[in-house]
């Protein structure tokens, strides 16, 4: 069954495309890898998944119904759900506060916050505390949470481990992973670490200028031996 | 000693509930919207309308006068800032200073110059121990703090406030998070003009009625959200407790002439030694 369509998707900023002509099909429970050099248009892709860069032209379906009329709020609340890269939490709440608002318009916010509690049981620790007193890693945890407050069919992560140390760069992959499967949900991240990304996502796909190059499942785009080159950008 | 906290805190009272107007729309906007002073007045002129020509009781009259500016303040803002989202902090203040200069004169054409005051009964001061305190300074500081109590209790306790903290802290996060951003911006806009109106009341209560009072009251105003730090509605109370404070002493030991000149003082003593003012978190220019 698919969650997500995407076909001959275009998107960009302005008048120019960034994103030419991508199709793409997600199932739920699925963690596909979005991998490529700079520029390719990786997080451009999510953003317009997400209603935040434009849909030039194209198919963009969630669970068959048409995203591409819905403002970004409107996408949230179908259930696509974007976890932006950088300022990810509402600095001056803390943390219950940022996971409440989160689930706007929703009467079961205690459960759903013990629903997220569960599933990332660090969030606890933290949870009265100010959002922008919080560590790199916390911080990228209460806006996983955040995301999961809105109970999305599709998580569309833009690099979760961006200045995260090593150790919770695994930690914060291997939750996205469980989180695939014990929620039942479609994940579609860009994550810089892609060997990392690629040793826990089922499928990958490689974007070079906003085209897709390669896709496959995942274990064995990184045992390609020109994944190297591929990942830069010099094969197609 | 006890008659200036008194004096300063009627001072206050009034200049409050619009510096905590003001604080909200700069957080939400990050622009500093002088048109409150405006504002303001219109309030004091439509509680006035209600209490004196319609004859209706002054608390009555109050809660006229809050809706009336809830509305006027988010037409204005419908009207004219919101085709200038995105222009700088700079453009902003002077068109909200030009919206000042138009609404003053808007009032001067419809009422006239004539001074004007709210039917209320002549009551004289009680007197303890040599404090005077009249019943309308009562009722105006209580007014006042619960007023700025709920709207502090609106914006921690309730979903909607803690919504338009979210809108104000990063709107571009708030839209991919579902929240309605348009809707909240209008309830924060509302609810400023209610205070708005709130203080147009009280200082019509205080002083007499006419449009002059917009750049009487703007200055302190703007002062005391200045003072308090940008972006705090407690630290904008507190600010304009510090402001009365400032403008009784001068009174006090200077000339009451210098009474206008502190809050110009005030803002450029805190831009010095404390640029996010009392409470106030340093906040991002646009």
């Amino acid at each position: 069954m698919t969650l997500l369509l995407l076909k001959d998707l275009r998107a960009g900023y302005g008048a120019s495309d960034i994103v030419h002509g991508v199709n793409l099909e997600l199932v739920p429970g699925e963690m596909v890898a979005l991998v490529g050099p700079n520029g390719a248009g990786k997080s451009t892709l999510l953003k317009s998944i997400a209603g935040v860069a434009n849909v030039t032209a194209g198919t963009l379906e969630l669970d068959g119904k048409n995203l591409i009329p819905l403002q970004p709020s409107g996408r949230a609340q179908a259930g696509a759900v974007f976890m932006p890269q950088e300022r990810n939490v509402f600095r001056t709440l803390s943390v219950s506060e940022n996971l409440a608002v989160s689930a706007w318009g929703h009467r079961d916010i205690a459960a759903r916050r013990d629903e997220v509690a569960t599933l990332l049981p660090t969030i606890r620790d933290y949870m009265h505390k100010r959002a922008g007193g919080l560590s790199g890693g916390q911080r990228q945890m209460v806006g996983l949470g955040m995301a999961l407050m809105a109970r999305p069919r599709v998580l569309l992560v833009d690099e979760p481990t961006a200045g995260l140390s090593p150790l919770l760069v695994g930690e914060m992959l291997d939750t996205l992973r469980q989180l695939a499967a014990s929620a039942n949900l479609g994940i579609l991240i860009v994550e810089q670490n892609a060997r990392a990304a690629l040793q826990r996502a089922d499928r990958a796909l490689v974007l070079v200028d906003g085209r897709v190059v390669r896709e496959g499942p995942a274990a064995a785009l990184a045992d390609e031996p020109d994944f190297g080159a591929l990942f830069f950008g010099h094969a197609a | 000693m006890i008659q200036m906290i008194i004096n300063t805190l009627a001072s206050a009272a009034i200049v409050a509930p619009a510096a905590v107007a003001f604080t909200l729309v700069f957080t939400l906007f990050r622009y500093a919207n002088f048109a409150v002073g405006g504002f303001v007045t219109i309030g004091a002129f439509a509680a006035w309308t209600f209490n004196v020509p319609l004859g209706l009781p002054l608390w009555v009259s109050g809660i006229g006068a809050m809706i009336f500016c809830a509305f006027a303040f988010a037409a204005s803002d419908r009207l004219v800032f919101r085709a200038l989202r995105g222009r700088s902090g700079g453009t902003l203040l002077l068109v909200s200073i030009a919206l000042s200069f138009v609404l003053e004169n808007i009032l001067r054409f419809i009422y006239g110059a004539q001074l004007k005051s709210f039917d209320l009964p002549l009551t004289g001061p009680i007197v303890i121990s040599g404090i005077r305190i009249t019943r309308e300074t009562m009722a105006v500081v209580s007014v006042s703090l619960l007023a700025i109590l709920a709207v502090g209790a609106i914006l921690v306790f309730t979903p909607l406030g803690r919504a338009l903290r979210a809108v104000a802290d990063n709107p571009s996060l708030a839209n991919v998070r579902g929240l309605p951003v348009p809707r909240v911006e209008t309830f924060g806009i509302a609810i400023a003009g209610a205070m708005l109106g709130l203080s147009g009341t009280l200082v019509g209560v205080d002083l007499a009625i006419d449009p002059n009072l917009n750049w009487a009251v703007t200055i302190p105003i703007i002062a005391a959200a200045i003072v308090g730090g940008l972006g705090s509605p407690i630290g904008a109370a507190a600010g304009a407790i510090l402001i009365g404070a400032a403008e009784e002493l001068t009174v006090a030991f200077l000339s009451p002439t210098y009474k206008g000149a502190v809050g110009f003082a005030v803002i450029a003593l805190v831009l010095i030694l404390r640029p996010q003012g009392l409470l106030g978190d340093k906040v991002d220019r646009k």
